[in-house]
């Protein structure tokens, strides 16, 4: 019941701050309130950037104690990310999860995570055995060509995940 | 006077403010103990229920040494004020009513007065009239007007009982002008109260970073309480932190890096300090943490057991290492240098700690 009370909160939060934090924006599935869906936009100077990215966001019944499941919905072309389940590998959302985290602290850390590929530790073996073989312009044309193609859409829109 | 009282702490004197002064039936002595038995729970419910800081005995237990009926009726002759005469007819008279006595004492002084008066007049018996004569002279036996004391007395200034001198902390006239230890005693209980009082509303607004809720705004009483890090400055609940600690963890989670260390600044943390009160001074976080402690200290181990267990936290153990007969454990630490310079601390040698596998 804890974690039914917290999500309440960070609700709330989330639409308190609404409009503050432009590059994330948090929403909760409407008749469950441990579903939860985000959109981030990818950061500046980096291949990701005009994309916007959606993350489902699964909460487990025992959150905060235990880190909330994301992966991306979006396709993308990232070292870290698997590029055909969105699984993503990120260290706080698995052994250093803290409960002070919060959704919305979680997708600050994936956007990091975006502009900081961490090459030694790939889901995507061919983006990390670029990035790890020092071909970073083969990386940055990757990465980029998925972006246009799946997360930027002409109407500049949230992109449907369909 | 002190005989006729009960050895029972009056609760009212505890936090200084026990009207009935001298006359009260329950002991206003320091040393004595407070009741530590949980009424409701005798009534039937407790909603503490295992967690009541209270012992939970059975009414019929208690019946057996009776703290409260016993010193009543032999307390009839000390809840006279010593101004008044010990009359045989002024004892047998209030004897009979001893439901009345705590009312009649505000009124007594004056009729008692009277009757000794009378009795002098009547009988002149020199014991009698002695007994009252040196007990009236010394003001630090008679009580403090508690309806001054209260707030307000209807006799004012002639009053025939004595006006407590001014509180300045609780702003209560509840000093007794001749008795300097009472005096000392309430300042100190007073200033004390005070400091908690605001300490606990200071703390109304600190929030804990894991459930994102106020602490004191949790639902049960219970839960309204901060888990002090001992090495950080972060708040928490203590059910929250103690949770998280405690908790199940993904496997690959380093205990030390990541569980023990506080959810905010990873700073690790060896042990969490339950305050109803958050401090904002590091010496008041000492404070708490050494009442705390000392207050464990006085606890015997559950794992030592009386020397028949083996507690796995050793010489950290905040709880009372100590034997069936009362002596405390002694412990020598085995220190052993390895050839590298880092020593270790040996518990129970064995063979195999020195063979490699």
């Amino acid at each position: 019941m804890t974690s039914r009370a917290r999500l309440f909160k960070e609700y709330k939060e989330v639409h308190r701050e609404k409009g503050g934090d432009n590059d994330i924006q948090l929403t909760c599935d409407d008749t469950n309130i441990y579903r939860w869906t985000a959109y981030i936009k990818g950061p500046v100077d980096t291949p990701y950037q005009e994309g916007v990215f959606q993350l489902a966001i699964n909460v487990p019944e025992q959150y905060p104690l235990v880190p909330p499941q994301v992966r991306f919905v979006t396709k993308i072309f990232h070292p870290n990310v698997h590029f055909k389940t969105g699984e993503i590998c990120l260290d706080i959302l698995k052994t250093a999860w803290s409960p002070a985290w919060t959704l919305q602290s979680v997708c600050r850390a994936v956007i990091a995570l975006l502009a900081h590929p961490e090459a030694d530790s790939p889901l995507n073996c061919d983006a990390g055995n670029l990035l790890r073989s020092g071909d970073n312009r083969g990386y940055r044309s990757m990465s980029q060509m998925y972006t246009r193609l799946c997360a930027v859409h002409p109407n500049a829109g949230r992109p449907n995940s369909s | 006077m002190e005989g006729g009282r009960s050895r029972v702490l009056c609760k009212f004197f505890m936090h200084g403010a026990c009207l009935k002064g001298s006359d009260c039936q329950f002991s206003h002595n320091w040393s004595d103990n407070a009741s530590q038995v949980c009424t409701f729970y005798q009534r039937g419910l407790c909603t503490y229920g295992a967690h009541c800081r209270y012992e939970h005995v059975r009414a019929s237990r208690i019946t057996k040494p009776a703290p409260p009926p016993v010193p009543v009726p032999r307390h009839l002759p000390a809840a006279i004020p010593p101004g008044s005469n010990v009359d045989s007819n002024s004892t047998a008279e209030t004897a009979v009513k001893p439901s009345s006595i705590p009312l009649k004492d505000a009124w007594q002084q004056n009729s008692g007065q009277n009757l000794v008066n009378s009795v002098a007049g009547l009988s002149l018996g020199e014991a009698e009239a002695e007994e009252p004569e040196p007990i009236s002279n010394d003001p630090s036996d008679r009580p403090i007007c508690a309806f001054a004391q209260a707030g307000n007395c209807p006799h004012g200034e002639s009053c025939r009982h004595i006006h407590g001198d001014l509180c300045p902390t609780c702003g209560k006239h509840c000093l007794h002008p001749h008795r300097p230890l009472e005096r000392e005693n309430h300042k100190l209980q007073c200033e004390r109260n005070k400091k908690n009082l605001e300490a606990l509303l200071k703390s109304q607004d600190i929030e804990c970073s894991v459930c994102l809720e106020r602490v004191h705004s949790k639902p049960t009483v219970s839960e309204r309480k901060f888990g002090l890090m001992s090495g950080c400055d972060h708040p928490f609940c203590v059910g929250c932190i103690r949770g998280w600690r405690s908790g199940s963890h993904a496997p690959g989670m380093d205990i030390n890096t990541v569980v023990r260390a506080c959810p905010v600044c990873r700073v690790p943390t060896h042990y969490v300090v339950p305050s109803v009160v958050w401090y904002f001074t590091p010496e008041e976080k000492e404070d708490i943490v050494n009442g705390y402690k000392n207050k464990l200290s006085e606890i015997d181990c559950r794992h030592f057991d009386l020397g028949n267990g083996v507690c796995p936290f050793g010489t950290s153990c905040f709880y009372k290492h100590a034997f069936k007969d009362g002596t405390l454990e002694e412990v020598k630490l085995r220190h052993l240098g390895a050839a590298d310079g880092s020593t270790f601390i040996v518990k129970n040698v064995r063979l195999s700690d020195f063979l490699k596998f």
